[in-house]
């Protein structure tokens, strides 16, 4: 069985086993390896990614039930060289500390900027409830968000 | 190199739906949001057979919120539901069983016929939700649509077969308000210890007229608690004691072990949930 779907702008066909977590899909087929494949469970949010424009666990969609859909990864969201805005604040406030579970935030972050442009620190707190840090760092994540939360270029 | 098998198909009306889970001699999955069967491997079993994706069948997933009655679709999503029912109070059980529970990723997959049709999930929000609301389940199979009582649903679902798919839930509007509590160990995304579900209506006099409450999380399937609601009828909602009241009926439970936390402690939570969701509704009534 074939699976048609766009991911990054490319459409691709994919004719692994359907039942195929897509998480696996896009790092062991695409080396698409920025989505972070950590719980398995839904719960860390560490391996999300936008499927039209939302934000989904990708361990948790099987890759058949795709078809035809429009996915986005942690890869696909800078513009060239230039990082998405949400990125670049998580590069300047130097909030990065073992990686792991920011791409995750970055593609949960960036449709809720979209979406609440203007947001309370509480807010992006309650946004971020399905991403987990075991760095712990989560006041100055908030405090970058906190920075870029009237910048214009969070679109999609 | 040889094919793969088919492991996967998507119908695209009820009926092609039922005809691929029926007429098969090896096991299909009915999927809905496919948020219970990925997760198979950390509860110890296998993703095995072939699933059959509901998500392109149109009409299963709209939600018509009408005066004498809300209609669910069995695919409608978590956060779909919430939004929909916001600003209703007598859906605000249903609406915090699905906007205010797991994560909110999970909540824009996990769909309400998947939830209620996973047996062995114990630990549902929208079951007890659906039971203290009252709500039916519409069933189509080849013999035709029906509709159940969901106490009904919970107490046949795992003998129905698998000809059978849930299309809609169906509430009736006939309670003023209602809530959801829960109890979980961790705040963020996990099931709760234990839950439950009030529905009421006032009189004038802020008497209670009727009490639909539901628990789930406590035994196996969720319940309705009929003691505790024969107890309410009559009661001034403004008079509180609902914690004491509760009190005297947890022995209509008995509480299931496992590794998040013991029977025991499932039941004592019960007095403490009913004083939060009758405090709410208190407030939410006046």
């Amino acid at each position: 069985m074939t699976t048609s779907l766009m991911i990054n702008g490319e459409e691709r066909s994919l004719t692994c086993d359907p039942r195929t977590p897509l998480v696996d899909v896009l790092r062991n087929e695409l080396r698409l390896t920025g989505t972070r494949n950590v719980c398995r469970e839904g719960y860390c949010g560490a391996c999300s990614v936008h499927v039209d424009g939302k934000p989904m666990s990708s361990c948790l969609l099987p890759v058949g039930t795709l078809e035809g859909r429009d996915i986005v990864t942690i890869e696909g969201i800078s513009q060239g060289d230039k990082l998405d805005v949400i990125q670049q604040a998580f590069i300047d406030l130097d909030v990065i500390q073992c990686g792991m579970c920011f791409p995750g935030m970055v593609m949960t972050l960036r449709p809720f900027l979209r979406d609440n442009p203007s947001p309370s620190r509480d807010a992006v707190k309650f946004a971020l409830v399905g991403n987990v840090c075991r760095c712990t760092g989560y006041e100055r994540i908030i405090d970058a968000v906190m920075s870029v939360v009237d910048a214009t270029e969070v679109t999609e | 190199m040889a094919d793969l098998p088919n492991r996967l198909e998507r119908p695209l009306s009820v009926a092609a739906a039922i005809a691929a889970l029926s007429g098969k001699t090896n096991k299909v999955v009915p999927v809905a949001g496919a948020t219970w069967i990925m997760r198979a491997g950390s509860r110890g079993e296998k993703i095995d057979g072939t699933f059959v994706d509901l998500s392109a069948i149109p009409d299963l997933s709209d939600i018509d919120v009408a005066k004498d009655k809300v209609s669910i679709g069995a695919m409608a999503t978590q956060d779909v539901i919430a939004k929909g029912l916001a600003g209703h109070a007598d859906m605000a059980a249903l609406m915090m069983a699905t906007g205010y529970t797991a994560n909110p990723a999970i909540r824009r997959a996990a769909t309400i016929g998947g939830n209620i049709c996973t047996a062995d999930f114990a630990a549902s929000d929208i079951v007890p939700a659906l039971l203290a609301l009252d709500a039916e389940v519409e069933i189509v199979s080849p013999d035709g649509t029906s509709l159940m009582s969901m106490a009904e649903f919970l107490s046949t679902r795992r003998s129905l077969g698998r000809a059978v798919l849930v299309t809609r839930i169906v509430i009736p509007r006939r309670l003023q308000a209602s809530t959801h509590s829960r109890i979980t160990l961790r705040k963020a995304g996990d099931y709760p210890v234990a839950n439950l579900s009030a529905a009421i209506t006032v009189a004038e006099d802020r008497t209670i007229r009727t009490a639909a409450v539901a628990v789930g999380g406590v035994e196996p399937v969720a319940k309705r608690w009929t003691g505790f609601e024969n107890a309410l009828i009559g009661r001034n909602l403004e008079s509180g004691e609902f914690r004491e009241i509760a009190g005297n009926y947890t022995d209509e439970f008995e509480g299931r072990d496992d590794t998040g936390a013991p029977g025991w402690y499932r039941v004592r939570l019960l007095p403490a949930l009913a004083d939060r969701a009758f405090r709410f509704l208190t407030k939410s009534t006046a």
